[in-house]
């Protein structure tokens, strides 16, 4: 009889604590049910009882019956809520982090660097609380049942109508290309934000002994907020075509107006007199990289004076190029 | 062979799993336990183990097609198991979609078995 009891406990030592005793008596009288059966008014031996309960089966499956099979933390029912709630979850964390890193970064480029440590950490630890967050409350709601899944059918009604166009092979925009060109856009900005005393003619004298910068490093400050909004235009730009997915008319009609402010914040920003370091020259000549009156002083001085109207010559082509390309792609049919 | 007994145990025990619960509701319009719930669809052709069937008719307790009651009268304490108004009703339906189940499955099959006929 000491077998029946170690089975019954062995059953339900995995089961809820709640229904343990219910299905103990339950599994005791089916137990008593069966001997009788089995031994016909006979005395009941152990061999009977081992028989018997070899008949039930591994307590552990049993058990698993009793359970039902439920060994997932999220179940079917909840699983399309749950991926749905998840991706909003963490494109919104990712959002706000990434917003706030901008707007900090305007209101204080100098300290650029710190901020991006700052926003990666975030992510780092944001981004798997939701993950964490999002999963344990659709977790919870799975255990105890309480929510029927039909009340949480968000997004999932369906009309024919709802179903996207096949993607247009000529007009269709690769989902990587704006995302290459926001990932340039950040690392200039990055770049321009924590390195600009790096930005301009290296000078080694045997070793490495500074820079000569192209930029006027007191009006730097000014210059860099323009940097960092001309980047933001360039990153809005990118974001419309990833929206778009394919170029249309619309779409080259936006580019073409961000592609005029770009250059008109451009234009402001490089033909003013203090963008440029005013003693490039004068410094190149002190580095004794070029002596004053020599053949290649001419050459780079007439370089640097007409690298302004070269660069913008250079934007205006490319802006024009993109709008043109747009176009064509946009046109095809 | 072996393969082909292999994938009937499998379908077989999918095709268990539904039919099993009606036959089981088909037995409670009149109060039962457990073991004798075994014996009856047993003696009518229908085995099932009552490792299956407990948990089970805890299932259908729990989703309210059943209501079950303690009887401590006898020597051996049982529980007892029986529809309830949604049991019966869920029970009727049941019945019906089953009838049209057998009809159309009768109908593929034995199409499929005339068409060979026709054909050998």
């Amino acid at each position: 009889m000491e077998m029946i009891d170690r089975y019954i406990y062995a059953v339900t030592q995995k089961l809820p604590q709640s229904q343990r005793e219910d299905i103990a008596e339950e599994l005791r009288s089916l137990i008593g049910d069966m001997l009788d059966e089995r031994v016909q008014g006979e005395n009941i031996t152990d061999d009977d009882v081992e028989e018997v309960l070899m008949e039930l089966g591994n307590p552990r499956h049993l058990a698993q019956k009793y359970r039902g099979n439920k060994r997932y933390l999220i179940g079917p029912d909840f699983f399309d809520s749950y991926m749905l709630v998840l991706k909003i979850a963490l494109i919104s964390t990712f959002s706000v982090f990434t917003l706030g890193f901008i707007i900090q970064t305007i209101i204080d480029p100098v300290t650029i660097l710190d901020h991006f440590i700052e926003y990666i950490v975030s992510l780092v630890t944001a981004l798997p609380t939701a993950f964490g967050w999002t999963t344990f409350g659709f977790a919870i709601a799975d255990y105890y049942g309480e929510i029927k899944a039909k009340d949480l059918e968000i997004g999932n009604e369906w009309k024919p109508s709802d179903l996207p166009l096949i993607p247009d092979k000529k007009r269709q925009i690769k989902y990587y290309e704006p995302i290459i060109g926001i990932a340039f856009y950040i690392i200039v900005m990055i770049m321009f934000g924590f390195s600009n005393e790096y930005f301009g003619v290296w000078i080694f004298h045997d070793e490495f002994s500074g820079v000569v910068p192209f930029l006027n490093e007191e009006t730097y400050r000014t210059s860099l907020l323009f940097i960092i909004v001309i980047m933001g235009i360039g990153i809005i730009k990118e974001c419309l075509k990833l929206a778009y997915g394919k170029w249309t008319y619309k779409l080259v009609v936006y580019t073409a107006l961000v592609n005029l402010i770009s250059f008109i914040a451009v234009f402001m920003l490089i033909n003013g007199p203090a963008f440029w370091n005013p003693n490039f020259l004068l410094e190149l000549t002190q580095a004794g990289l070029i002596t004053e009156g020599s053949e290649a002083y001419g050459t780079v001085s007439m370089i640097w004076n007409q690298s302004t109207t070269w660069i913008l010559v250079l934007l205006v082509i490319g802006l024009i190029w993109d709008v043109i390309d747009g176009l064509i792609k946009a046109t095809k049919k | 062979m072996n393969d082909a007994k292999e994938y009937m145990d499998k379908l077989m025990q999918e095709l268990r799993r539904g039919t099993i619960t009606i036959g089981v509701l088909s037995q409670l319009a009149e109060p039962q336990y457990g073991y004798s719930l075994v014996t009856m669809l047993g003696e009518k052709g229908i085995h099932v183990e009552p490792g299956t069937l407990y948990p089970l008719l805890r299932r259908l307790e729990k989703q309210g097609l059943l209501n079950s009651k303690w009887d401590t009268n006898e020597a051996r304490p049982r529980k007892y198991y029986l529809l309830s108004d949604t049991g019966k009703e869920v029970y009727e339906l049941l019945i019906n979609e089953w009838q049209q189940i057998v009809e159309s499955m009768n109908n593929v099959i034995n199409v499929q078995g005339g068409e060979k006929d026709g054909n050998d």
